[in-house]
């Protein structure tokens, strides 16, 4: 029996995973992170676009600050999210952004000066302020009222990734690659550490740790069209389904409007922040028609189904690959393109044989929404701890402790992931440090002998079905009948036809009986997992009878605070289950800093109003209108909210005293 | 219009005793815009479940796909099928890199291990206070250090690279690269004397014969050639 | 042997607990010495080729070397001595780049695969700079010896006897091609490892640098065949007259 012992296990190397590692190794932890691949190949290498932080640098972001920033977020989530958490998130976003600096993330910085920029499809010229002159410059994303999102080129997650990366290995922690957790290891509600599959020879080792994190990003992979990685599977979430814990809003799905055609490979926000536009079959940009205000750059649910709508109007391109509709950048100029976005050119050219940088018809790229973020993932507080499970943890895209709510603002994931990696990261390490465990080696050994045993029962089994049928079904049944626009006929069927996929992938038959490196065993046991992330968006969005963000119901169409302002939480109770068992968790309006209302963007009137929501506006104003002082101590009246000293403190800018 | 091409890969599992190195042929349709994932992925889910190989992002910014194809390291998920008029295709493991199985290989080990080596991390005097004003640095040098940090250490230099295949414990342009960057890198305060420590050896870039198979293959076309060449200079005059 | 040396090859450290700096010596005067060696070359062949314009031009150009403009008569100690200079030179280069060498069965089997499959030029020029660096060890030994060893049997006669008559032309053909290729791909190396020639466009300017190397290569190849073959005809028409020396027409014309 292989056993290692460790202070801190995180599961998952991506930025969230590394970032809280670094916040536990430099507590002294002994700290080990697992990751499916090599870490700096973790999908957060993929962010292209930015990550937003209020430093308002650059003079299109001028008089940005946490309140703005805070602002943006809730109305993005559709007040889905976790206000307090969204306050934690903007006021320790630029601090993480200055750290990440400070370990070697080369920000693109601002030139002093004219500077030609293209804004809603026109050329301008701004002018950056000479005090500005080598801070970190912004970028326009959509859903934000300032230019907010940081980045380098096209590849802002790629240089975070390796940076924190970097920063992880100075602090010596234990990086393994090439390790799946199979499982977790838990007992009377509380977790003990994990079954791990080593990737490179077959064995498997059980890691056990005083404290467990979750960093495993998100699970894409369920649909069949998704700009994620191949790895971005789900089955961090499925062991901590399997383990006891519960799933939030799993049904928040975000769709993003650009990936290209056919190979989903995402073309950034960036394209349309720097002022790319869409077009239709005609050549006609249509967006300002459906979104007068914020136009191309709506937010991504809004987007994603205005173009929708647009296509099933009649005036989507005809491809073999069905109707899409064009992205055009060639307006920006070959040299703002073959700089800043150099990646989108490579992908285009690559994959699609266009260079995007070529006037006119010839340069514009096919796109259509395709399956991108999941808001939804394992549970936890605002300290990050698992509601359901002690020691157990989680953190980045794979956690709900809720920041997107039912929809994310881009740029804001990749600034979650090393926020919360620090926040949570530290609660974490407390954790860790605070608690002795005291384990049963029979507990450890019984753990271990299941897992064993099940892949070896999954080894002999002689039945009829093929598990990458499976796989391809389910995926299938995700794109067509839990995709953009859902509604009650499908999504009730989708729940039946994926059951009856649980049920066959426990019966299939394997070519391969080989026990170590056996790809086709490792598809047996995650396509089960997978099919049951999958169960929990379906239902989840089957019961959930309102629109909110990314949950579009073309047979309830309106926003639905009145009934719905509520977190979906799922859980798997029995290993035989074939569907989760839901219940619900009700988020207090009374508490809010920002009271339910229009966002601004999307169809007006379209909301089944809270009574609530009035009152606690009225609140609200009084407050304000009564309140003397800066606006840091009026937030505290409004919603005091607990952060550790060293992110709550304030963040100076341009302008501020002592610089 | 679509056409049949073959694909032959090397497959062998060294962790299993009975496991005999073989050359396997696949031959399968070709789709408009097929590239060796979608063509691996299909033979995998259709002709043999047991074919390894590593893809991660499939849109060639992971760097996880290295692999060999007719003879030349190449990214496989940017690979088209098309590009190869005979459709023939020849897919070996990256060399250097140790075997896990079949294409697979582990560059994750290789490249923790070069990271630790050239401490391809910053190293500061003084600590940063993170809710002060960041420091101010040129545009200019911001995108000359992003210039190098967009390596994404996918290995095919070292793959390409005859001294790497000759000397297991040279770093490799990756590695040199590396510290090229954080030797330009405003918030580093390293001097030339500690780089020196890091790489002014033979396994370092004294190591290097100046081959330029890393600047000929490197997918992200990195400066290698040029970046090289400047630590040399600065290396001998330590 | 010092205890400091101990101390190094066994840490790895100097005492100073610092790297060495040799490596970076080392590195340095392998380039040196090859640019020295190069420039030898570069001015030898074209010197060597001075046959091409005639006997007396050659003969000229030799008692020059033997510094006849000083010493009465011209002394070919002159020219052993620079003969041992180029050979410190030469043996020291060879040492130095024999580090370079793949050193062992696993290692030559390596390169010789990954190149064939690879096709890279400038992979492949490597090795034909260490093909050829290993020709030059010998041949170059064996010339140098000669011109060591007899410094006097030098000149229009002399030479071309010892070339046609006396067989070595094969050796001075190998030797010939092997040092143009050598110095070729050595002095593009040059270029390369230390940037140079990087200017504002790096990979333009390394493909022109191959080309104009190329070209001089080409011509190098060419003066050097031409003479070579000059050698063998005046050798031939001097068979029957072996070992007679040339008398410049100046000094004929001053003896009568
Ligand atoms: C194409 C694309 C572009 C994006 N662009 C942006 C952007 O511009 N701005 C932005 O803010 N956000 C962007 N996002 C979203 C953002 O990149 C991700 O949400 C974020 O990086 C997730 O980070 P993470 O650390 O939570 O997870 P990941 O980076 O996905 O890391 C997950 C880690 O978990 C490991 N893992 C998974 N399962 C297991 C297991 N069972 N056992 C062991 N290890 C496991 C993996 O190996 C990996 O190391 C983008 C996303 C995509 C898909
Ligand atoms: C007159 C004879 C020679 C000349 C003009 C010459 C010239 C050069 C030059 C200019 C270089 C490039 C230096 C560098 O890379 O730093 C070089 C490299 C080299 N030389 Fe020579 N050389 C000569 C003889 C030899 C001999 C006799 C050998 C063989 C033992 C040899 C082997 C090599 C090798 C292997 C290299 C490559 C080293 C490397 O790439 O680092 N050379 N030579
Ligand atoms: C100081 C040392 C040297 C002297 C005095 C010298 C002299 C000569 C002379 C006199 C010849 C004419 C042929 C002959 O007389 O045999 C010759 C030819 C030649 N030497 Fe040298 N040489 C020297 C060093 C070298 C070295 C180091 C090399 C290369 C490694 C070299 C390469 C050649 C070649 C290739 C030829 C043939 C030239 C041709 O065919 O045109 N020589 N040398
Ligand atoms: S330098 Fe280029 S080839 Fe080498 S690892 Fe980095 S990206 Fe790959
Ligand atoms: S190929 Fe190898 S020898 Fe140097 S120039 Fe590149 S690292
Ligand atoms: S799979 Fe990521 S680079 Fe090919």
């Amino acid at each position: 029996m292989q056993v290692r012992y460790t202070d801190a296990l995180i599961i998952g190397g991506g930025l969230a995973g590394l970032r809280s590692a670094i916040a536990s190794s430099k507590k002294g932890l002994d700290t080990i992170v697992l990751s499916l691949v090599p870490v700096k190949r973790s999908h957060s290498a993929a962010a292209q676009g930015g990550m937003q932080a209020s430093l308002g640098n650059t003079i299109m972001g001028e008089g940005d600050n946490e309140d703005i920033h805070f602002e943006d977020t809730v109305k993005g989530s559709d007040w889905g999210c976790d206000q307090d958490v969204a306050r934690m998130f903007v006021n320790t976003a630029p601090k993480a952004i200055r750290e990440l600096a400070s370990w070697g993330v080369p920000w693109n910085r601002i030139r002093k000066g004219d500077r030609d920029v293209v804004i809603n499809a026109e050329p301008t010229t701004i002018t950056e302020k000479e005090e500005a002159h080598g801070l970190i410059n912004a970028r326009d994303f959509g859903g934000t009222k300032k230019w907010r999102t940081c980045y380098t080129a096209d590849a802002t997650g790629h240089t975070m990734l390796y940076a924190v990366t970097n920063e992880a290995m100075k602090n010596n922690v234990q990086i393994e690659d090439k390790k799946e957790a199979i499982s977790l290891i838990s007992k009377d509600g509380q977790c003990f550490g994990a079954i791990v599959r080593d990737l490179k020879n077959g064995d498997l080792i059980a890691y056990v740790a005083k404290g467990t994190l979750i960093a495993t990003g998100g699970y894409g992979r369920i649909y069949k069209q998704s700009t994620n990685a191949t790895i971005c599977k789900g089955t961090g979430h499925a062991i901590a389904l399997e383990a006891g814990a519960s799933m939030g809003n799993m049904e928040a799905i975000q769709f993003h409007p650009t990936p290209i055609v056919p190979s989903g490979i995402l073309l950034t926000e960036g394209c349309r922040g720097d002022g790319g536009i869409l077009r239709d079959k005609d050549g006609y940009r249509f967006m300002p028609d459906y979104e007068p205000e914020k136009k191309d750059l709506a937010s991504r649910d809004v987007v994603s189904r205005r173009m929708l709508e647009h296509i099933k109007k009649g005036k989507g391109v005809p491809s073999p690959y069905g109707d899409h509709l064009w992205l055009d950048i060639s307006i920006l100029g070959r040299e703002h393109i073959e700089k800043n976005l150099r990646d989108v050119r490579d992908i285009s050219m690559t994959f699609n044989g266009i260079d995007p940088a070529d006037e006119g018809k010839k340069g514009w790229m096919p796109v259509l929404p395709m399956q991108h973020y999941s808001m939804g993932g394992i549970r936890t507080t605002p300290k990050g701890e698992s509601i359901d499970l002690k020691g157990l943890f989680s953190c980045g895209e794979s956690a709900c402790w809720d920041l997107h709510g039912f929809n994310r603002l881009g740029g804001n994931s990749v600034s979650e992931t090393v926020v919360a990696g620090m926040i949570v990261g530290n609660y974490f390490s407390d954790y860790c440090t605070q608690t002795d465990i005291s384990i049963n080696t029979k507990v450890i050994h019984d753990a271990l002998e299941k897992q064993q045993n099940y892949l070896l029962a999954l080894l002999q089994k002689e039945g009829t079905e093929s598990i990458y049928d499976i796989k391809d079904e389910m995926r299938i049944i995700m794109q067509n009948k839990v995709g953009i626009f859902r509604n009650g006929k499908d999504l009730a069927q989708a729940v039946e036809e994926l059951k009856v996929l649980l049920q066959k992938s426990r019966n299939i038959s394997i070519k391969n009986k080989n026990t170590h490196l056996n790809p086709e065993l490792e598809e047996a046991y995650k396509v089960p997992m997978m099919l049951k992330v999958a169960l929990c968006v379906a239902k989840g969005a089957r019961d959930r009878t309102e629109s909110r963000g990314a949950h579009y119901r073309e047979d309830y169409l309106k926003r639905d605070d009145e009934n719905w302002l509520k977190r979906t939480l799922s859980s798997w109770l029995h290993e035989d289950d074939l569907e989760p068992t839901l219940r619900y968790e009700p988020l207090d309006i009374m508490k809010m800093e920002m009271p339910p209302a229009f966002r601004g963007y999307g169809r007006k009137g379209f909301i089944i109003e809270n009574p609530l929501s009035q009152k606690r506006q009225e609140e609200v104003d009084a407050i304000i209108k009564a309140h003397t002082g800066d606006r840091y101590a009026l937030q505290e009246k409004l919603m005091p909210y607990t952060l550790q000293a060293c992110y709550k403190s304030k963040n100076q800018r341009l302008g501020d005293e002592d610089e | 219009m679509s056409r049949e091409i073959t694909i032959t890969a090397l497959k062998y599992n060294p962790s299993d005793a009975d496991s005999q190195p073989t050359f396997e042929t696949y031959t399968l349709e070709e789709t408009p815009g097929m590239t060796l994932y979608i063509a691996l992925t299909k033979i995998k889910a259709t002709i043999d479940h047991d074919l390894s190989s590593d893809f991660v992002c499939r849109a060639g910014i992971c760097g996880a796909c290295g692999m060999v194809v007719n003879g030349k390291p190449s990214l496989a998920c940017k690979t088209l099928t098309s590009s190869f008029p005979e459709g023939k295709i020849d897919l070996l493991p990256l060399p250097t890199f140790p075997l896990i199985k079949d294409l697979s290989v582990d560059t994750g080990s290789w490249m923790q291990k070069m990271n630790i080596r050239v401490n391809s991390w910053i190293v500061a005097n003084e600590p940063t206070d993170i809710s002060k004003i960041e420091k101010r640095i040129s545009p200019d040098v911001a995108d000359e250090v992003f210039e190098l940090d967009r390596c994404i250490e996918c290995g095919l230099c070292v793959a390409s690279c005859s001294t790497s295949l000759m000397k297991e414990d040279f770093v490799g342009a990756v590695g040199l690269s590396r510290i090229a960057r954080f030797s330009i890198d405003p918030y580093d305060s390293r001097t030339d004397e500690d780089f020196y420590e890091l790489i002014g050896d033979d396994d370092g870039i004294f190591g290097c014969m100046s081959l330029l198979a890393c600047e000929d293959h490197c997918p992200k076309e990195l400066p290698l050639q040029t970046k090289i060449a400047y630590m040399r200079r600065k290396m001998v005059m330590v | 042997m010092s205890q400091n040396d101990i101390i190094e090859s066994i840490t790895g450290k100097t005492v100073q607990k610092k790297k060495s700096k040799i490596p970076a010596r080392l590195d340095l005067l392998q380039s040196i010495s090859g640019l020295f060696l190069a420039l030898f070359i570069v001015f030898h062949l074209i010197f060597e080729s001075s046959i091409l314009l005639g006997k007396e031009s050659m003969y000229s150009l030799t008692k020059m070397f033997e510094a006849d403009f000083i010493i009465e008569g011209g002394s070919p100690l002159i020219i052993s001595m620079l003969a041992i200079i180029i050979s410190i030179l030469f043996v020291f280069h060879a040492f130095l780049a024999m580090r370079k060498f793949p050193r062992s069965y696993r290692e030559h089997l390596r390169l010789k695969t990954h190149a064939k499959m690879l096709k890279h030029t400038d992979t492949n020029l490597w090795i034909l700079q260490i093909t050829t660096g290993f020709m030059l060890f010998f041949l170059g030994a064996i010339h140098l010896y000669t011109m060591m060893s007899q410094p006097q049997n030098i000149g229009p006669y002399a030479s071309s006897d010892r070339i046609y008559t006396d067989l070595m032309w094969a050796m001075y053909l190998l030797l010939l091609v092997s040092v143009v290729l050598h110095t070729g791909a050595g002095v593009y190396r040059l270029i390369i490892k230390w940037g140079i020639f990087d200017g504002k466009n790096p990979r333009r300017n390394r493909i022109l640098s191959k080309n104009i190397i190329k070209a001089v290569v080409v011509f190098y190849l060419f003066i050097g065949l031409y003479s070579l073959a000059t050698y063998m005809k005046i050798g031939y028409e001097h068979k029957d007259n072996y070992g007679e020396r040339y008398h410049s027409t100046s000094e004929v014309n001053h003896a009568s």
